[in-house]
């Protein structure tokens, strides 16, 4: 008989404590997941930032821990890119008054992809919320055939990105006989045919529009579910004090939504930050709407050249961790508060 | 007194349709009704425009005015998709084909790994938990940019090394699918078994079934809803999924459907109606299932479950 010494016992007992025993199965439950989730998305993201900082083209993908380094190479490579820094201010920037400067710099300054992509992600993100907050007290009020209505308005969003921006397209189609030129054209709005996603500053509003159009459902949702939780005793204190439309929705209903709109807000600003397939079937990054994931792309799989590539989308994450900081900083807090 | 009778023998008064209509619609409803069906119209007539145009020749589809209703329901652009015979015969079985192949292994999957996590996670006691759920939260908000550079190549080293081909593997896609959403459904679920009273499992492991016994016969049959909605959920994920799919996938007959959709829509000769027709095909199911479904799906949409 082997003699178990009375630190082995504890041991053991430790080894097969129920407690124990619990969290090997929880461990085991989740460690599929858990594998799958930081083998392909964690240790590719930290091999994204050695890549970033080597020479990684095609003809050394295959044998990549190999590649050259390049220290900062990379990052100069892609801020010195003309597609990445704003071009030279347009000609008769320093003649025109305010108007003009804002039109000039919507519709002839090339901004870079940076600015592009910030840019972009914010007024896009603005008008998502602003569109879904607008269905969202639509569909609050009581009408026959809400449900229907609440239905179809979740289409854009679970459509599939590809049938959708080909339809804009070719509903957006530079001939004669597209259906937005042929309406236009029909109301004497516009006389000639527009390319209307070939046209810097057109192009963008409308891949802005397109955004909104995609994902006010999204901001919808959660402040309609929201909505429905206001407490009616609220407006009902109100009704008593004799307010208006205006004042219960500026006093009443906009305070209560502050919380879920900034939480929408800041989930749909990294989300469309990130975006990538929007841009690029609409406009494949063309016409001012050159965005950081676009420029990624093309960097990586048009011009071969991985680590520059991997220094566009490093950068991006940077600007990505700041929203991240901003976003656990106030919605996180918040929510601990409520 | 006679004012209140004189003023119900009007409203008794039999009126007109029109009638009618004025005293009910004001201006506040006017308004509404006005949103309300810029709403529907902006929405609706995308898709009506996709339908419709799938069915239109190309003599329709190349007039020099839109055509709003097409003469008759021809089938061109459907026969180029399916008909072996037709000069421009695109294969498109196979593409739907290779779309089913990735998507329906990837739902089944995330939905079997995320229920035994959010299991471990919403159940059992075990140091990190936290830590566990909230990195996997954040590593939902990584852009898949970021990640398809390293993928691509530590992937294609894998596959020297063991020696499989990386470029049209359907299985390659499956597994960087899961990756994608696996968060989201652990997500869910965690945030749906939290729901279900604890008491009923543990009454289950008093009357001496193990853990997995307790998950099988009674978490499980509680979950049904969600596990429907998240399986529903990573199906879309993965049939929409466009970057991935691109970048691994190099010959037609491998695309999934939207790459192929917009492999055809590149083409030189431009044939709307053939890419509409594809769409329609791609789309109509997604919409049909998420309507059918609503009533299950709705939540999760607001917990993210698609990332758009």
């Amino acid at each position: 008989m082997a003699i178990v010494t009375e630190k082995e016992k504890r041991r053991r007992w430790r080894w097969n404590s129920l407690r124990a025993r619990e969290t090997r199965l929880a461990w085991m439950l989740i460690l599929p997941t858990a594998f799958i989730v930081f083998g392909l998305v964690v240790f590719p993201a930290i091999f994204s930032i050695w890549i970033s900082f080597h020479d990684v083209g095609l003809d050394n993908l295959g044998d990549v821990f190999k590649a050259p380094f390049v220290g900062l190479e990379n990052y100069a490579k892609v801020i010195d890119d003309f597609a990445f820094q704003p071009g030279p201010l347009p000609e008769d920037w320093a003649e025109a008054n305010i108007l003009g400067k804002i039109g000039l710099f919507f519709t002839k300054w090339s901004w870079g992809a940076a600015i592009t992509s910030v840019v972009y992600s914010f007024l896009a993100t603005i008008t998502t919320v602003l569109v879904g907050l607008g269905a969202a007290l639509l569909l609050n009020h009581p009408f026959r055939g809400r449900g229907i209505a609440r239905a179809t308005f979740l289409i854009p969003y679970v459509a599939p990105i590809v049938s959708v921006a080909f339809i804009w397209r070719w509903l957006l189609d530079p001939r004669p006989s597209g259906v937005v030129n042929n309406i236009l054209m029909q109301l004497g709005v516009i006389d000639l045919p527009i390319a209307y996603l070939a046209e810097r500053g057109l192009a963008l509003l409308l891949v802005i529009v397109f955004t909104s159009w995609r994902y006010f459902p999204f901001a919808m949702l959660m402040i309609l579910a929201r909505l429905q939780a206001v407490d009616r005793t609220l407006y009902e204190a109100a009704d008593v004090d004799g307010a208006s439309i205006w004042q219960k929705f500026w006093f009443v209903t906009l305070p209560e939504l502050r919380y879920v709109i900034g939480a929408i807000f800041l989930l749909r600003l990294m989300w469309t930050f990130n975006k990538f397939d929007d841009i690029f079937l609409l406009t494949g990054g063309g016409f001012g709407t050159k965005v950081l994931p676009v420029l990624t792309y093309e960097f990586s799989f048009r011009l071969r050249d991985f680590g520059k590539g991997s220094a566009t989308a490093m950068i991006l994450l940077l600007i990505l961790v700041i929203f991240l900081a901003l976003y656990i900083k106030i919605v996180m807090r918040n929510m601990e508060d409520e | 007194m006679t004012e209140n009778i004189s003023r119900r023998q009007e409203y008794d008064k039999p009126r007109s349709f029109m009638d009618r209509l004025g005293s009910w619609l004001n201006w506040r409803r006017f308004i509404f009704l006005i949103i309300l069906f810029f709403f529907l119209g902006s929405i609706l007539f995308p898709f009506y425009w996709m339908v419709s145009s799938s069915f239109k020749t190309q003599a329709e589809i190349g007039s020099r005015d839109p055509v709003y209703i097409p003469e008759s329901l021809r089938l061109d652009a459907y026969k180029e998709l399916f008909d072996s015979e037709d000069d421009n015969f695109q294969n498109f079985g196979r593409n739907i084909l290779n779309s089913m192949l990735v998507a329906v292994p990837t739902s089944i999957i995330a939905v079997i790994l995320a229920t035994l996590g959010a299991y471990a996670i919403a159940r059992l006691y075990f140091r990190g938990k936290n830590l566990l759920l909230n990195s996997i939260l954040v590593i939902y908000l990584f852009p898949g940019v970021l990640l398809i550079i390293p993928l691509f190549s530590m992937v294609a080293r894998i596959g020297d090394r063991i020696g499989f081909d990386v470029q049209d593997n359907l299985w390659i896609l499956v597994i960087t699918y899961l990756a994608q959403t696996l968060p989201v459904a652990l997500y869910m679920l965690v945030n749906y078994f939290r729901t279900i009273p604890t008491e009923i499992e543990q009454a289950g492991l008093i009357d001496g079934c193990d853990h997995l016994g307790v998950i099988w016969r009674i978490t499980l049959p509680l979950a049904i809803p969600a596990l429907i909605s998240v399986g529903i959920y990573t199906f879309m994920i993965a049939w929409n999924e466009f970057l991935y799919a691109l970048i691994f996938l190099n010959s037609s007959d491998m695309y999934t459907m939207p790459i192929k959709i917009s492999w055809i829509f590149n083409d030189p000769t431009p044939r709307p109606n053939v890419v509409m027709a594809a769409s329609t095909i791609m789309t109509l199911p997604v919409i049909i299932l998420f309507l059918g479904m609503e009533r299950f799906l709705e939540e999760g949409l607001s917990a993210g479950g698609v990332k758009g």
